[in-house]
């Protein structure tokens, strides 16, 4: 809801994401605080947000396959890992990062539509459990494929990148590498629902068949959006490989992607906002468990107790948000920012 | 040549085993119209109740009788079953198939995560309840314990299908697998109908788990037969009981063929890819499986 008194006189302005000066203020702010944050923290949590820009990155993927587009994908983990070893074979041939990062995505892009054509034939879980082939389908084809091409069991080693003189390591230059990266992810994926191509995957989410009727090309969107989502994915999957500077299949499972679906049914499916919240609160969230674990392992507990706990605390949250929430935590900002806006009188 | 036929008899007896988790899949979709993608973790649920029941209790110092310990399972599988319903499925009734896929993916980590919490993650010996060893048929022997398995399989088929398709209960589930507000219209309790969905579901998995690891052992990783079965529930079609022994049959075979013939060429890849590979060729080229239904689409 707006405040009083914006109006919108062409239809730019009326579609436009930032449209009140306070907006562009907290926009501002957001930036300066994230730019800034480095001063005051410790290496620990640079890392912690480093993770988080590049989960976030992986999500927006996710939001443009599950949360516009409407296909169900349980893969994404998978693809950021089809994006990372890319990013490693890549860079054993000295190429530039600025190309490298591009490379990965597209191949990233490519690898997904393969697992996105039976929608020519198939819809709704039917295409999931494609997604699904793919994830189980990736561990077995990398471990066996010749270990001189991407590593087998033991993994890749990854170049880092070399700015210039500067070669990057610290945990300080991966969180402005990522937050820049992520930075320019964020503007792609708010701005992909003013498209033509958005407002295409919105419509085949919402009624396929209505869609066909209508002349939006259904097979071709729903391709595109398993292409779209995956360059994001890819994208996540090179930070990652940079990050790590090394990559082994053992990181890009099943529960991986799940995390990733989680995060965004617990943020909210239909807003790049929803992303955001969903990957902020349940990173945070499991930082929390994080530590009360290790409270709980210095008292003699197993060393299995932390994923176990982590396990049933997102499954909790995915089947709390599905049941009391569907539309997750951007609803619930949605509504307190108008409850804010509109008191003293009550919202209805 | 005797080779080959010592294959293809193993290869059936295996796919009765991914037949038999692919019947307890389709069961619930069958019942209730929810893709359980949690099937393994339901399995090893089962699995680890049926150990705590056996073994764990006699650890433990009491020594039930194993007629107690199938009761006692059966009754546990039960009140999972209900549970489920009345605190996961019964808010998400014609809720759209986009939320009742990822209640099965939430329940799916949660399981894993209650079941490392409840027992711990270390592996444990599970009861042999079919005797070990083989007999041998001429010149072919024949694993004894699969072979039981294989008849129990097909002994639970012809039965779940009769029930399906001939009994008034079973085809009031067959119209909440069709629809569940057409269901409710017509004045069937989809609530009845998903908790007999996963009681069903609970007890197939639970004979698919002693199937699979009477004598054995059990761990958590168990649950990857799940996604072994998927294949084959979709083969067979998601709709057919019948469907999934034969799938899981001809699933079992390809998989020792290709297990004997190209995994020495592929470093032990081919085996592992071809249920996925047998998936999306079934999904481009008749998505129904073997004897699915077939859905007609109207504006």
């Amino acid at each position: 809801m707006l405040p009083t008194g914006v109006h919108s006189l062409t239809y730019a302005d009326d579609a436009r994401i930032l449209r009140t000066s306070r907006a562009r203020h907290w926009l501002a702010a957001l930036v300066v605080a994230l730019l800034a944050y480095p001063a005051f923290a410790g290496p620990y949590m640079l890392g912690v947000f480093t993770h988080l820009f590049i989960t976030l990155m992986a999500v927006y993927g996710l939001y443009v396959t599950v949360g516009m587009a409407g296909q169900i994908n349980v893969a994404q983990s998978a693809f950021v890992g089809v994006g990372a070893f890319a990013t490693a074979k890549l860079s054993g041939y000295e190429i530039h990062f600025m190309l490298v990062i591009p490379l990965a995505a597209l191949i990233t892009g490519f690898v997904s539509i393969f697992f996105a054509l039976p929608a020519a034939r198939v819809k709704g879980f039917y295409l999931a459990l494609t997604t699904l082939a793919a994830q189980v389908v990736f561990p077995i084809i990398i471990l066996a494929l010749p270990t001189e091409w991407l590593g087998g069991l033991v993994g890749m080693s990854v170049e880092p990148i070399r700015m210039g003189g500067l070669t990057l390591g610290a945990p300080i230059h991966f969180y402005y590498f990522t937050l820049v990266v992520v930075a320019l992810l964020t503007v792609a994926a708010f701005n992909l629902k003013r498209s033509r191509f958005g407002r295409a995957m919105i419509a085949v989410r919402d009624n396929d068949v209505v869609a066909e009727v209508m002349g939006v090309p259904v097979f071709r969107t729903k391709v595109l959006a398993f292409f779209v989502g995956s360059l994001f994915a890819g994208v996540a999957g090179a930070c990652t490989a940079y990050f790590l500077q090394f990559v082994t299949v053992a990181s890009f499972t099943l529960f991986a992607s799940v995390w990733y679906l989680g995060m965004l049914i617990v943020g909210g499916v239909h807003s790049p906002l929803g992303a955001i919240l969903g990957v902020a609160f349940i990173t945070f969230l499991q930082e929390g468990l994080h530590a009360f674990a290790n409270t709980l392992m210095q008292s003699g507990a197993s060393g299995g107790v932390l994923f176990a706990l982590t396990s049933v605390a997102l499954g909790g949250c995915i089947l709390i948000a599905l049941i009391f929430e569907p539309r997750g935590l951007a609803h619930r900002w949605s509504v307190a920012r108008t409850t804010f806006q509109l008191w003293p009188f009550p919202r209805n | 040549m005797i080779n080959l036929v010592q294959i293809l008899i193993e290869g059936a007896l295996i796919g009765l085993v991914y037949g038999l988790v692919a019947i307890s899949f389709v069961v619930i979709y069958r019942a209730s119209r929810i893709v359980n993608l949690a099937q393994g973790e339901i399995l090893v649920v089962g699995a680890l109740v049926l150990w705590t029941f056996t073994l764990g209790t006699a650890q433990a110092g009491y020594h039930i009788p194993f007629v107690v310990s199938i009761a006692l399972t059966v009754g546990a599988c039960i009140l999972f079953g209900l549970a489920l319903e009345r605190f996961v499925f019964r808010p998400l009734i014609s809720q759209p198939a986009f939320s009742i896929f990822m209640a099965s993916v939430a329940l799916l980590i949660l399981l894993r995560g209650l079941a490392q919490l409840i027992w711990g993650a270390e592996t444990r010996s599970f009861p042999a309840i079919f005797m070990e060893g083989g007999f041998t048929v001429g010149p072919f022997l024949i694993n004894t314990r699969l072979f039981l398995g294989g008849v129990c399989t097909l002994l639970l088929a012809f039965g779940l299908h009769a029930f399906f398709t001939r009994t008034r209960q079973g085809l009031r589930l067959a119209a909440v697998a069709e629809n569940h507000d057409i269901a409710l219209s017509l004045g069937i309790s989809v609530r009845w109908a998903i908790a007999v969905a996963w009681i069903l579901g609970t007890v197939v998995a639970t004979c698919g788990a002693v199937v699979l690891l009477s004598g054995r052992i059990i761990s958590l990783d168990v649950a990857t037969i799940g996604f072994k079965a998927l294949p084959v529930a979709l083969l067979g079609g998601l709709e057919s009981i019948r469907g999934a022994p034969l799938a899981g049959i001809v699933i079992g075979i390809g998989e020792v063929l290709a297990m004997a013939y190209l995994d020495p060429l592929t470093k032990g890849a081919a085996s592992g890819l071809l249920p996925y590979a047998v998936m999306i060729a079934v999904l481009l080229v008749r998505p129904q499986g073997f004897f699915g239904w077939k859905r007609i689409e109207r504006l």
